[in-house]
């Protein structure tokens, strides 16, 4: 009965929040002497074919990333290194490959696993000081990245090759790489191949987090320890497994370009794709399909922010203070829209109630 | 009423509706000034919402406040803290890691600034008044009753004369409320008006001067403690008769349930929280444990449900040693758990209330199919709950945290006594509710007795305990120190036993140590 | 209500976060492109249509970008043509910057360059769909296993011979006889500013001890983005005796000139790329010895040329390698602020004729 105009309420808030950042962009746009048209011309344009592609496929990073930071969001750990593990596990995974111990695809199946381990061992470092010496996760995860990124950058000098200006793993043999999906027909840039494992990731982490037991015992040590604890969860192991689980789709993010595109690990890697992550987590609420639709929009504002600079001479920077407000003013806006959510729950409860006491009082008389 | 003194605070035809509910109509209130006046109803009759009317959080869709006399708007509580209104909330807003000092001062800097004249306000108030304060006392060491006596003297700080207390025992054992009534005169003494609002009606009589009854958002009856019993004040409340615990004869087997031995708990330096009980629960039987707050009910109830590890002892279910095993392993072998505080142990507050129905049976039918969540079977067995335990809710999709106080307890205690559960370990399975929830959580817990159910039932309520126990067992500094037939003995007798024969300076180490 | 109290200041908070994202856009987009006074805002001739891809850092790195922005400013007023410039994004992967050159592409732009070998591998992606454009690498080279294109040239510089003579600089000026080297990236292309520092030092005075620091191994963003890396480095190397640092790292030598600027009079620090003493504020100028030109403007003006010239004629646009040193003055050194004597300018004059000549070989990374 109320379940509509609560569905409309919850898509009010990621609306309104774009909406608002929409029209601080503008200011900022008009405080700086840019034209405001030009921009939201170029912003909404309908994006070419490939474009499209380019969307789904940077949406697809994102969106891994994305599951990554949420998994251990929903248990109320932070877990702030999603970038230290995607690029230990990436360049674990590029070295290994590369390797080439195992023909074909089957170098690729193994090779994901390895990733997905590494991720998870890199994100357990932080779970294990969590639970032995109460270390919070948020500093540790933060070191953990600093650290990532050093350790990635010497053993890329240890065991890379040097190939022009840019070091790199051995190239992974071509019988490994998976192609690409053809989108849109008629249309040469394809989609990673392995942008599936974005979906079945997603699937997984709603099926796992909303029909399981372990689920049920992540989000109930999310919403109440306390109450968890007392209903026989353990907690400490929770995080470890939460934490393990978030490295291990952290170490999913670089599989789609390393098969798909760069076959190897170099300086040319995308960096900072785990601290969007968080962002869109936040953007989604955590939420398997929330997560899937901020990812979108995350990546159509950066696809579309290079047409900026060549049609309309707009620095393309501005771009990312439209994604940061979006993220802030969503955060506000979920806040408002729970609180009000509240006030007509304890509405209908107040109603049930009189309506109880009515009955109630018709049966004395 | 019919003195001719100008009233210190006179409601009048206040109405205020919600939206779908009339929370408050035809309130009538005059509070005469310098006495306590007792506000008392069932949880939900108003008397909250007629307090944050009071106190300016909410406005009044009609009707006319007036304050010594004088009509007035009060739209925020900064007007009416200027009117010298001052409010003791039920939760304490207290900042722990601050010290007495800072929390006092805080959001009232411009009085006494923040420095040496504050401190020496406060130490004035606190002397005054006998509430033994220093003020640079961080106030996470303190215990419940002079964490209260710092939202006293906060409200004092900023100039109150019209205190309002909205239930000031709920978080106090006796001794405390003993302590607090004393404050509270002191308070009346130098001229203060106090509105208590309680609904333990013994301690309304004992403290107050008038006392004006609620019900169902409306004032019933203004009337003075001398000519009324605490029954009659009940009837009022709820327009019916009454219901109390009573015993009935024993249904106790041979059948031991729980057996704890010489079971020995530390805190993390080592020091026992509770050492050498030795406790045993029969099929039917009903163990109930009295004593003080702090002296280890909490770690003995943890202990038996296997949140907190003892260092000795062992601890026993039917055939099986379970000492080793964790809270889950037990739960699933039948250990139903009433926590002590529901709404940080024993609820998801934003989760629906189905999903709270498997909180704690993530291992067993109806609401899990092996390591799936059975949704369906949830949602239908809160529903069960829900008719059964009488739980005032729209639906088992709303969320915990709508609904009362009472209604969410009526809900754990169902849930708990699902599935057939051979031991409830219930804490205080009825505070905080209202007297018509209470007797059917009575009932039911009487009724699973009867079947076989071992109970462990730690409360504060003497008549509770007596009313429900096989046998009564005293805590007093984490041992069993005596073992009392609830048929014969009085109120008084246990009262004494578990402040260790009445001695204060036992009670003190005891409130201390927590 | 405290609980409102803080409610009300998280509202406040969120506020004031906001208002400082909005000013911190404002800030960012000041050195930005957008710029009222961008050359590709103003021209519109029939000449060439140049579309020029910065690196990270774009207009306003005082060094790399901003020569190769002076090139395309010159070459597009002397040709009266058109162009478009357009930034690039901290940490972005191959695939945007293979999309930006293709929307240069598609808004038919006749001559891409592609500011920095970071874009080998997306131009020699893009340009075999564009075999009518012409596309410019700056320091490019094509990824391994990819054959060279005729459309594309990676447009490289003898860095180690204009290092050699900043050496050379640094060697006749040092009283302490030890100078330093700070470098971004510890890769071949930087390193060869250093061989060649190196050798230009020791030819003046072999005795002279070298510092040498690179602020990444693989980060670009900390190599050439952060002015605080580049000064903790150069202090580090005053504190231990250098009284000239040499600076090969794009933005982060800013702070290689603040480093300068703190140990002191007499501590100087020697710019790269472009002649930073022009661009440097008036505090860091004295302290700028001298500046390696790396003369990217000179490579975009030569290669934009070429590709007019050899369109006009019918004839094989440069392709392949294509390398600018001191002999066609692709790279050079600076004497703004006439810090360097006219003694010792003589003897860099000769060493340049001597390298020209190939009496020197100057050794080199690559």
């Amino acid at each position: 009965m109320n379940l509509l105009p609560r569905v409309g309420v919850g898509l009010a808030a990621p609306l309104l929040a774009i909406v608002v950042a929409g029209l601080v962009t503008s200011l900022v746009l008009i405080g700086v002497g840019d034209s405001v048209a030009e921009f939201w011309g170029v912003m909404f344009t309908v994006p070419s074919a490939r474009l499209t592609v380019g969307i789904v496929n940077g949406a697809s990073i994102l969106y891994l990333s994305g599951l990554a930071a949420a998994v251990a969001f929903r248990m109320n750990l932070f877990n702030i290194g999603v970038e230290g593990q995607y690029r230990v596990a990436t360049f674990a995974a590029a070295y290994f490959a590369g390797q080439a111990l195992l023909p074909g695809y089957l170098n690729t199946v193994v090779t994901i696993c390895v990733a997905m381990v590494v991720g998870a061992a890199w994100a357990g470092i932080a779970a294990i000081l969590r639970v032995t010496r109460g270390v919070s996760e948020v500093i540790s995860t933060i070191m953990l990245n600093a650290i990532a990124g050093g350790l990635v950058a010497y053993l890329l000098r240890e065991l890379g090759d040097q190939q022009g200006q840019i070091r790199r793993t051995t190239t992974i043999p071509e019988s490994s790489w998976v192609g690409g999906i053809p989108l849109i027909p008629g249309e040469s840039s394809r989609v990673y191949g392995l942008a599936v494992l974005a979906v079945v990731a997603g699937i997984a982490f709603a099926v796992i987090l909303n029909r399981t037991r372990f689920g049920f015992d992540l989000r109930a040590t999310g919403r109440s320890e306390t109450a968890a604890v007392a209903s026989g969860v353990n907690v400490k192991r929770m995080v470890v497994s939460a934490m393990l689980l978030s490295g291990a789709v952290a170490g999913l993010i670089g599989m789609l370009d390393l098969f798909g595109n760069s076959h190897a690990y170099g300086s040319t890697i995308q960096v900072g794709v785990g601290f969007t992550g968080i962002a869109v987590a936040l953007l989604g609420r955590n939420n398997p399909v929330g997560i899937a639709l901020g990812a979108l929009v995350f990546a159509f504002l950066s696809a579309q922010s290079n047409a900026l600079g060549i049609e309309a001479g707009i620095s393309p920077e501005i771009v990312a203070v439209t994604q940061g407000v979006i993220v802030l003013s969503v955060v506000i806006a979920y806040e408002v829209v729970r609180r009000y959510q509240v006030r007509i729950e304890q509405r209908d409860v107040a109603r049930a109630l009189e309506r109880d006491r009515a009955r109630e009082a018709g049966a004395l008389s | 009423m019919s003195d001719t003194a100008t009233a210190a605070v006179r409601l009048q035809g206040i109405v205020k509706r919600f939206p779908g509910v009339v929370a408050n109509h035809d309130v009538e209130v005059t509070v005469r000034p310098g006495t306590v006046h007792a506000l008392v109803g069932e949880n939900g009759a108003g008397k909250s919402t007629l307090m944050k009317i009071l106190y300016g959080v909410q406005k009044p869709d009609e009707g006319s406040i007036e304050i010594d006399g004088q009509t007035v708007v009060l739209a925020t509580p900064a007007d009416a803290i200027a009117r010298g209104i001052g409010m003791v909330f039920q939760h304490f807003q207290l900042a722990d890691n601050l010290s007495v000092l800072e929390n006092v001062v805080l959001g009232a800097e411009k009085r006494h600034g923040i420095g040496d004249a504050a401190r020496r306000e406060i130490h004035r108030i606190s002397a005054e008044y006998g509430f033994d304060l220093d003020p640079d006392e961080l106030v996470e060491t303190l215990g419940v009753g002079a964490r209260q006596r710092v939202e006293i003297l906060k409200v004092l700080y900023r100039g109150a004369r019209i205190i309002i207390l909205d239930e000031p025992t709920a978080v106090l054992v006796p001794q405390e409320v003993e302590a607090l009534f004393a404050n509270l005169r002191e308070l009346k003494r130098e001229g203060h008006t106090l509105i208590f609002i309680s609904h333990k009606l013994d301690e309304v009589l004992a403290i107050a001067d008038e006392i004006t009854v609620l019900r169902r958002g409306a004032t019933v009856a203004t009337v003075r403690p001398a000519d009324v019993t605490s029954h009659d004040l009940a009837e009022l409340m709820v327009g019916s008769e009454l219901p109390s615990p009573s015993t009935e004869e024993s249904t106790v087997t041979d059948r031991v349930v729980l057996e704890v031995r010489d079971l020995r708990v530390e805190d993390k330096v080592g020091r026992a929280l509770l050492s050498d009980v030795t406790l045993r629960i029969r099929a039917g039987e009903v163990v109930g444990i009295a004593g003080v707050e702090g002296n280890g009910q909490t770690e003995l109830v943890e202990a038996v449900v296997g949140i907190r590890r003892p260092s000795t002892g062992t601890v026993q279910m039917l055939d099986a040693d379970v000492t080793a095993w964790g809270t889950r392993r037990r739960r699933a072998a039948g250990v139903g758990y009433i926590p002590e505080d529901r709404q940080r142990h024993g609820l998801l507050l934003d989760a629906p209330l189905w999903e709270n129905r498997v909180l704690g049976h993530q291992t067993r039918a109806p609401s899990m199919h092996g390591y799936w969540i059975d949704r369906h079977g949830a949602v239908a067995d809160s529903k069960r709950i829900v008719a059964e335990y009488d739980v005032r809710t729209p639906g088992v999709n709303t969320t915990a945290r709508a609904l009362s106080g009472g209604n969410q307890q009526k809900f754990i205690v169902g849930r708990e006594m699902s599935g057939d559960p051979v031991l409830l370990v219930a804490s205080h399975p009825t505070r905080g509710v209202d007297v018509g929830a209470q007797a059917a959580i009575w009932d039911q817990i009487r009724e699973a007795r009867r079947r076989g159910l071992a109970v462990l039932l730690v409360s504060a309520d003497l008549d509770e305990l007596i009313g429900l126990s096989d046998s009564i067992r005293v805590i007093l500094r984490g041992r069993l120190v005596g073992t009392f037939d609830p048929h014969t003995v009085t109120p008084q007798e246990l009262g004494s036993a578990k402040t260790g024969a009445g001695d204060e300076a036992v009670v003190d180490e005891a409130t201390v140590r927590r | 209500m405290l609980q409102r109290v803080v409610r009300q200041r998280t509202r406040v908070a969120s506020g004031i976060a906001v208002a400082a994202l909005i000013l911190a856009g404002c800030a960012g987009n000041d050195e930005g492109s957008s710029s009222t006074d961008d050359i590709c805002e103003s021209a519109d001739g029939d000449g060439p249509k140049i579309g020029l891809a910065f690196d990270v850092g774009g207009i306003g790195d005082q060094s790399f970008n901003d020569s190769a922005y002076a090139g395309l400013e010159q070459v597009v007023t002397d040709l009266d043509g058109s162009c478009t410039d357009v930034e690039a994004a901290d940490g972005e992967d191959d695939a945007a910057r293979e999309e930006r050159l293709r929307q240069l592409a598609d808004a038919d732009h006749t001559i891409i360059i592609a500011v920095g070998f970071i874009y080998g591998a997306a131009v020699y992606n893009v340009a075999p769909d564009y075999p009518d454009i012409n596309f410019g690498i700056i320091d490019g080279a094509p990824p391994e296993g990819v054959d060279l294109l005729t459309n594309v040239a990676n447009i490289g510089f003898a860095a180690n011979q204009g290092s050699f003579l900043v050496g050379a600089a640094a060697a006749l000026t040092t009283q302490s006889d030890n100078v330093g080297f700070v470098g971004g990236l510890n890769i071949p292309l930087i390193q060869d500013f250093e061989m060649g520092f190196e050798a230009g030092v020791k030819e003046i005075n072999p005795d002279i001890e070298i510092q040498s620091e690179y602020l990444s191994q693989d980060d670009a963003a900390e190599g050439f983005e952060s002015p605080t890396n580049g000064e903790t480095a150069a202090t580090g190397m005053f504190d231990n005796g250098a009284d000239v640092v040499f600076h090969a790292a794009g933005k982060s030598g800013l702070g290689v000139f603040d480093a300068a600027v703190a140990a002191g009079e007499g501590m100087w620090a020697i710019g790269v790329d472009s002649d930073q003493y022009l661009t440097a504020s008036a505090e860091q100028k004295p302290h700028i010895l001298t500046s390696m030109l790396k003369r990217v403007d000179t490579g975009v003006i030569e290669y934009v040329t070429g590709v007019a010239d050899a369109v006009e004629a019918g004839g094989e646009a440069p392709n392949g390698f294509v390398t600018y040193d001191l002999s066609s003055d692709g790279v050079g050194y600076a004497t703004s602020g006439d810090f360097l004597s006219q003694e010792i300018i003589d003897q860099l004059e000769d060493l340049k004729q001597q390298i020209i000549d190939g009496e020197i070989k100057v050794p080199t990374a690559f």
